[in-house]
């Protein structure tokens, strides 16, 4: 039975190798903070970060990854859940309907770790492949520039 | 919408009146309403919650749970409506909680209809629910004075406590309930009438950018939406997209392949009833990406039905001819004499405008869950409405299990709605996923992949509009408008053809005939046109082809597009500036006054089309509830003021504007005549002269909704609206062909990203009138102002939504010409 780190936990799962990484983490291990949006990498909604770098789960194969692979998801960002880009996001009140919002922080929260002050326009690049469609896409942004200055105080 | 004719032939509306009546009492535990857990607890304490009408039970540790029938889809309305409520109560904001009731027959005869749609949340809740924290405060009042051994007179109530003005003694609402029992009841909207509102300035809650309660769950994975939901032995189902988008027939299913895939369960051939899931195959698997695998090795035979070789260019070429038989048409707008205005107008114009079809493309994909246990369905979903989703569920258990409906217990549990739009008002899924649990014996999840999400869309019908414009002395003195688009309503019932007058409006030409408004409205705007005529037929093979839906702000999002396109070609026909020739026409005269003073007349039935058309409950009976403001006071001079303030700080004639570039301008009072919310917006558009293609520099928006109950809210949705409009411009397109729709996925049909956002001005006038709802208007006038920008950078007029660059191009050689 295939084994797998998340958020620094030891999970088995009974799932084929071929199953998308995405479903493995939500109904079999229900971490459902990763969402399904689109199946195509087109929307952004399952990113998690493997190995510190922000992948859409729907992409991954169960099989591509095994419990050398650190995965982390919204539910692991931080012990907390008082990651930078977290805070920076309650303060903003950037969700609507939330349903894309885990995939967006932890795209935005990849951003920071490899970019601790990235320019606006660097924040456009690397979040033009998360869909909203409440359009939260300007808070998200000044959440971002909000969030990088919550880590540089920290 | 959900089945309407459903509770028409369930349950009459005298059954509703008898039963709303009967509000908060004593069987009221017993029907297990949310929030009153607590309440039973604390009852087995001794000191029993307060729950004096259905809005709220306060329990006697201070904290207050505001029972929520609305859908949270973004709009975080559940902090809205709770803060309207507390403020009335002097509540303390920290003791606030949420919750939602269970949907069943039961809790239906206490909270009405549950059914978030139309912007209409705040609006039509507002006054009553305002009451509802009153009354509960003068109870505490009473109460308080009582265990202070005061006069409730010398009583005041702040932040969750009872003071008396005499001798700052004091009392916090939790003690009171600790030490006295409040049986007092308020029903609506009897004991609601005589209840005196706080004044505006007494507002503390009302008003304040207070942080929304469902917030912090979504930056973490514990926000909880339908598709989180598990049970016991639960199943998955995923759908074998059908051959056509409706009405194809399935003649056989092989499922040699798919059986030899492990973990897959079952082929099950959905039953149709009632008209839907027709042609529906759901593969049902022990997991996931089973069932979507099984789904894609089930080989299913169809006959592809009627709709078989249908496109969208035979739909407009059809819209384009039924125009033609003007005796076929149903008159919506008749005022003045439009045929004698252009007969004698010095300069006539003339113009077709088509609109592509658009689908909501929600971020999390329709989906629900049924159990079935001890006799009981439990539907598990978010969605825009679970009083239609039980309706609808029981009807067509009823019809395919030939059991009475009245026998079917049928319960819906409320969760996030991860993108709503108009577009989780439907309930096939259900309907799909509870024929799943019966022929599996287990639960069921049924989730759509991104492509059967596509494949079975409720569209925005593509339509067809001919307009006529009749100018003498710099004036618009005659206009008509011709809409051709397969109406929405008749999918629900609406309609005598279809034997229900409920919803319907009579076309306004004296021949009694059906008018779709959602399918019209926006036509009928706010300008003084002395001759105005609009008229409509239906294409009914639209309508069921492809399964014609309301889409954020219905039919507003074309005609708005339609009517603010073409006036700015009048304008520019009649040599006049757009903004100027526009703030003429809104003078508010006639009957674009609006009503003119506070509420109605004792005996005339409410301005708010939704009290009318009983959308907004607990259904008082007719004319009974209590007065209150008309969104319409004010009238036409409200969108003018939005107008000018737009406009003046978008700079309209007064900037230098770059190379290629332009302004246009466009005004709404979305969402319906009777409910409009004031907006204007100026878009200011750059055009590649190369390639056509253009981006949206900056839009500036002026709203003036009345009170604001929560101006970051408002705010978030009217950028997010704004955006939804320069999305549909840009670049949203649904389109048919052979039955189907062309787009599966976001790399087909594309919503608009991070880099496509242009800057957004938002200014809210906020006002002492009564509120509007801001979930949508906005997203109209967008596309309008984009085309007009266009037009004004570099002389192309489109008039076709989406605005492509082939199409700019094509613009602007014919602008050459």
């Amino acid at each position: 039975m295939p084994q797998l780190s998340i958020n620094g936990q030891s999970y088995f799962t009974d799932s084929p190798p071929d199953s998308p990484l995405l479903w493995v983490i939500r109904e079999d291990l229900r971490l459902t903070g990763t969402k399904f949006g689109c199946g195509g990498g087109y929307c952004g909604s399952c990113t998690v970060h493997i190995n510190g770098q922000p992948v859409r789960s729907c992409q991954v194969k169960l099989g591509d990854v095994d419990s050398n692979t650190v995965i982390t998801t919204i539910e692991g960002l931080d012990p907390s859940d008082a990651h930078p880009v977290q805070r920076a996001w309650i303060e903003h009140e950037v969700p609507q309907c939330g349903y894309c919002q885990s995939g967006q922080i932890m795209q935005a929260a990849a951003l920071l770790a490899a970019n601790p002050n990235p320019t606006t326009a660097e924040i456009v690049q690397h979040m033009n492949g998360n869909l909203c469609r409440c359009a939260t896409y300007s808070r998200m942004v000044t959440a971002i520039h909000r969030a990088a200055q919550l880590a540089r105080e920290a | 919408m959900g089945d309407m004719k459903t509770p028409r032939q369930g349950m009459t509306r005298r059954d509703f009146l008898v039963r709303s009546t009967v509000v908060a009492g004593s069987g009221f535990l017993s029907i297990g309403l949310p929030g009153l857990i607590a309440a039973k607890d604390a009852q087995a304490a001794g000191t029993p919650a307060f729950t004096p009408s259905i809005w709220f039970t306060m329990t006697p540790d201070g904290k207050t749970t505001m029972h929520i029938v609305k859908a949270e889809m973004g709009q975080h309305i559940g902090t809205g409506l709770a803060q309207v409520i507390a403020d009335e109560l002097e509540v303390k904001w920290a003791d606030v909680r949420l919750d939602t009731p269970l949907e069943s027959v039961a809790n239906f005869a206490v909270y009405g209809l549950a059914y978030t749609v139309n912007s209409g949340s705040i609006t039509t809740e507002f006054d009553r629910i305002a009451r509802a924290g009153a009354a509960g405060r003068i109870a505490l009042i009473e109460a308080g004075a009582k265990v202070l051994g005061a006069d409730a007179g010398d009583c005041i109530a702040k932040e969750s406590r009872v003071i008396v003005k005499s001798t700052g003694k004091s009392v916090t609402y939790g003690e009171i309930l600790q030490k006295v029992t409040i049986d007092r009841k308020f029903a609506y909207p009897n004991d609601f009438k005589g209840i005196a509102l706080k004044s505006r300035d007494q507002y503390s809650l009302i008003g304040k950018s207070v942080a929304s309660l469902d917030i912090p769950a979504k930056t973490n994975g514990k926000a909880k939406y339908g598709i989180d939901v598990f049970l016991p032995n639960m199943a998955y189902g995923a759908l074998v997209i059908p051959r056509t988008r409706y009405s194809s027939k399935v003649v056989s299913i092989d499922d040699s392949e798919a059986k030899k895939i492990p973990g897959f369960i079952k082929a099950v051939k959905i039953e149709e009833a009632l008209g839907k899931c027709t042609g529906w195959v759901v593969a049902v698997a022990d997991k996931y990406p089973t069932a979507m695998k099984a789904a894609k090795a089930l080989k299913v035979k169809y006959d592809a039905g009627p709709y078989a070789a249908l496109d969208t260019p035979t739909l407009l070429a059809q819209y384009k001819d039924l125009a033609k038989n003007e005796k076929e048409s149903a008159a919506w707008v008749l005022e003045g004499d439009v045929d004698k205005g252009l007969s004698e107008a010095e300069k006539t114009l003339e113009m077709e405008y088509t609109t592509d079809m658009i689908c909501h493309a929600t971020m999390e994909p329709l989906n629900c869950t049924v159990q079935m246990t001890n006799g009981e369905w439990h539907v598990h979903i978010g969605t825009q409405s679970t009083s239609f989703a039980r309706m609808t569920l029981t009807g067509y258990l009823a019809t395919v299990l030939k059991k009475k409906p009245e026998d079917l217990k049928v319960f819906v549990h409320q969760y996030l709605v991860g993108g709503g739009f108009g577009g989780k008002q439907d309930y096939d899924d259900i309907l799909a996923a509870a024929w799943c649990v019966k022929e599996v014996g287990r639960p069921v999840k049924l989730i759509h992949t991104r492509e059967s999400n596509f494949a079975t869309s409720f569209a925005r019908t593509p339509t067809y509009h001919k307009l006529k414009a009749g100018i003498r002395d710099g004036k618009l003195v005659a206009m008509n408008q011709d809409i051709v688009c397969g109406w929405m309503g008749a999918r629900f019932g609406v309609g005598k053809k279809y034997g229900s007058d409920w919803l319907q409006l009579d076309s306004v030409d004296g021949r009694n005939q059906d008018i779709d408004q959602w399918s019209i409205g926006g036509s009928d705007h706010w300008y003084e046109v002395k001759n105005h005529r609009v008229r409509a037929w239906n294409h009914e093979t639209t309508t069921w082809a492809v399964q014609a839906s309301a889409l954020r702000t219905v039919s507003n999002s074309y005609n708005i597009f339609v009517v603010e396109s073409f006036m700015d070609e009048v304008a520019h026909a009649a040599g006049r500036d757009p903004l100027e020739f526009r703030l003429a026409m809104l003078n508010g005269k006639g009957g674009n006054r609006g009503i003119p003073n506070s509420g109605y007349a004792p005996g005339t039935p409410s301005d708010y089309y939704m009290d009318r058309l009983w959308i907004s409950l607990p259904w008082a009976s007719e004319n009974s509830w209590p007065n209150y403001e008309s969104a319409t006071v004010g009238g036409a001079l409200r969108l003018a003021n939005c107008l000018r303030v737009a406009a003046g700080k978008a700079g309209w004639g007064t900037r230098r504007l770059p190379p290629n570039t332009g302004l246009g301008i466009a005004v709404t009072a979305a969402e319906e005549r009777q409910s409009p919310t004031w907006v204007a917006g100026i878009a200011e558009v750059t055009v590649d002269p190369a390639t056509g293609s253009y981006s949206i520099n900056k839009l500036t928006i002026a709203m003036d909704p009345g009170i604001v109950v929560n101006p970051k809210n408002v705010d978030a949705q009217i950028r997010g609206s704004a955006l939804w409009g320069a999305s549909q411009i840009m670049s949203e397109r649904l389109t048919l062909k052979n039955g189907g729709f062309e787009q599966s996925n976001y790399h087909q049909y594309q919503p608009i990203r991070l880099a496509q956002v242009p800057e957004i001005d938002v200014t809210i006038i906020a006002s002492d009138h009564h509120p509007s709802g801001v979930g949508e208007p906005a997203s109209t006038i967008v596309a309008p102002a984009v085309a007009n920008a266009i037009f004004n950078a570099v002389g192309a007029r489109v008039r076709h939504m989406p605005i492509s660059p082939d199409a700019v191009l094509e613009a602007m050689k014919k602008a050459k010409a």
